[in-house]
């Protein structure tokens, strides 16, 4: 309840704020859009010299794209700009008001900044899957959704756990943003299927940077594709990635608290 | 009554990496880092009564801000103990933060493009405020702090002085019963920093809170604490009464005499030394114990149309005591 209570402050307060500044927000959706036509339109055109890629049809390429940009608002809107923040307050050492707060620091470090122009890019995404579905004409039951929801909810954890230890590693190195671009740059390979990728480079989007996890396996959930590994990896995953990285976040915070100045 | 703050035999201690100037330095510290111990608390003990109003001084640097930090849990002692209100501050349990405050006066906590009561709201509801005793904190506030319609502006049209004022409410809303100020004053104007020290006297008397302050200004010192204590290089040079600290580190006065016309003066047999000489008015310095038979001679050898007798300036002592020319 207190929680509920606190994450809606500060959603409060992100909306004042974004609302604040109507340009930014007009100019924001537009590039959120714009953005994801781009990406359709770069579909299409793969698609119109081939029917199938790696086995993938347009439409369920389709889903995937929106699986992908559903994540990617997901993650922009409700964790990175928590978590960027916390990156930015460290180095000015206006952390330590975290710090002081008596509510856990790991859920104000991530439940405080909102950027919520990007619920646009979750809309969107939701919009491209759904498109992508009654092209197939896919039969969706109760069943199924609900398996594509867990699955889904098993990526989100996993984005959130890499991003969360990148910035953990703040409290060693202060300044982190170049790792935080890394990572960026292997989610971005999660618009197209791994399997369009070779052997090396899938093997290291499904183990070690677990890309396959957050767009692959949702979109052959739901479009019912053979999946590439058991579908309840992903949920497993998920939790085992986020209390690894909650426990990172611990020792990173006690090397603050001992070091810090 | 337990004290409000009992610090026994504090330490901390601080590796920092080290280098020297220059770019080839620069590279060399990036492949191995030299790194340096740095003593910024070494073994202080103090404690603060409930509702006491207590000066931190020292030079920059002195170990104030570290141990304030520790204080209010945020470091991790390399030694010693700690016990402020029944609690260790680095345990940061939920109930002691809800029972301190820590405001530095040079780092903000509130949202740059919002009015201060979107920050306050947000405030309110990470300390569980219940609705009818915000309402009364946020009005006494206003009406100390003289808020006005402050909280209604986005903090960044606010000017420094203004913005020092919200952070000092924000800070407070969940009414502290300990307060550490750090600098709460700097960079402000005279008016402005007036306003900050009647605030917190004011807030003392009404809350009873305990405060600890550290500052560069001895204006502040003087009017806030009768309590100073003194810390420098992380050990504690003097605690105990701002008119105490006068006597024991300034073991002589100054006296001042408005001559009726201009004439010699008497030999003052070692035991004064000239300051200065303008006009007809004379200064001359004299140890503590010879000050009243310096001042019979004068007074009974010279024209005198007016003479008073002070301590020297507090900043001159503080400064006296930092160079270690004390007793």
């Amino acid at each position: 309840m207190r929680i509920l209570r606190i994450v809606s402050a500060f959603l409060r307060a992100a909306i004042l704020k974004e609302t604040a500044y109507r340009a930014e927000l007009a100019g924001n959706l537009l590039r959120s859009v714009i953005n994801i036509g781009v990406a359709v339109g770069g579909l299409a055109v793969v698609f119109s010299h081939t029917s199938e890629l790696s086995g993938w049809r347009l439409e369920q390429a389709m889903v995937l794209l929106g699986v992908y940009y559903l994540v990617q608002g997901i993650v922009q809107t409700a964790l990175s700009p928590s978590l960027n923040e916390v990156v930015s307050e460290v180095r000015k050492g206006t952390f330590d008001y975290v710090l002081l707060k008596p509510v856990p620091s790991l859920l104000l470090s991530s439940t405080r900044r909102f950027v919520v122009w990007h619920v646009a890019d979750v809309m969107l995404g939701g919009a491209i899957i759904a498109i992508g579905l009654i092209r197939l004409e896919a039969q969706i039951t109760v069943g199924i959704a609900a398996v594509f929801v867990g699955v889904m909810v098993g990526g989100v954890a996993i984005v959130f756990s890499i991003w969360l230890a990148l910035t953990t590693l703040v409290f060693w190195f202060v300044r982190v943003e170049n790792i935080t671009m890394i990572f960026q740059l292997f989610f971005d390979t999660g618009r197209y299927p791994v399997e369009i990728y070779p052997f090396w480079l899938r093997q290291l989007l499904t183990f070690v940077f677990p890309v396959a996890f957050i767009t692959t396996v949702p979109a052959q959930t739901i479009t019912g594709r053979e999946p590439l590994v058991a579908i309840w990896l992903a949920p497993l995953i998920g939790i085992l990635a986020l209390l690894a990285a909650a426990r990172f976040w611990r020792i990173g915070l006690s090397r603050y608290t001992s070091a810090s100045s | 009554m337990p004290p409000d703050i009992s610090v026994r035999q504090l330490v901390k201690h601080y590796v920092v990496p080290e280098r020297a100037g220059g770019l080839r330095a620069s590279f060399r510290s990036v492949l191995r880092r030299k790194h340096r111990l740095v003593r910024a608390v070494d073994g202080i003990s103090f404690e603060v009564e409930r509702g006491e109003v207590v000066g931190f001084l020292g030079p920059n640097g002195a170990g104030k801000t570290t141990a304030l930090k520790v204080l209010s849990g945020l470091l991790h002692p390399t030694d010693g103990q700690v016990d402020v209100l029944g609690y260790t501050p680095w345990d940061r349990r939920a109930e002691y933060l809800s029972r301190i405050t820590l405001i530095m006066g040079q780092r903000q906590q509130l949202f740059w493009d919002l009015p201060a009561a979107d920050s306050f709201l947000v405030n309110k509801a990470v300390f569980g405020i219940d609705d009818a005793v915000y309402k009364r904190t946020v009005d006494l506030l206003t009406e100390l702090l003289d808020l006005g319609d402050l909280l209604t502006k986005p903090v960044r049209q606010l000017s420094l002085g203004e913005r020092m004022k919200v952070e000092l409410a924000a800070g407070l809303l969940h009414t502290p019963r300990v307060l550490f100020l750090d600098e709460p004053t700097i960079g402000l104007d005279v008016t402005m920093q007036q306003r900050i020290r009647e605030f917190v006297t004011a807030y003392n008397a009404e809350t009873g809170a305990t405060v600890l302050l550290t500052s560069h200004y001895m204006a502040d010192v003087k009017a806030l604490a009768r309590r100073v204590i003194v810390i420098d290089q992380g050990k504690l040079l003097y605690d105990g009464a701002l008119a105490g600290l006068v006597q024991r580190y300034a073991p002589h006065k100054t006296i001042t005499v408005h001559l009726e016309r201009s004439v010699d003066l008497p030999d003052l047999n070692g035991q004064a030394e000239v300051l200065s000489v303008e006009g007809l008015q004379v200064t001359v310095r004299a140890g503590k114990d010879d000050a009243p038979e310096v001042t019979g001679r004068l007074l009974t050898q010279l024209p005198i149309a007016d003479l008073s007798v002070e301590d020297p300036p507090l900043e001159e002592v503080i400064d006296q005591v930092f160079r270690g020319d004390g007793p």
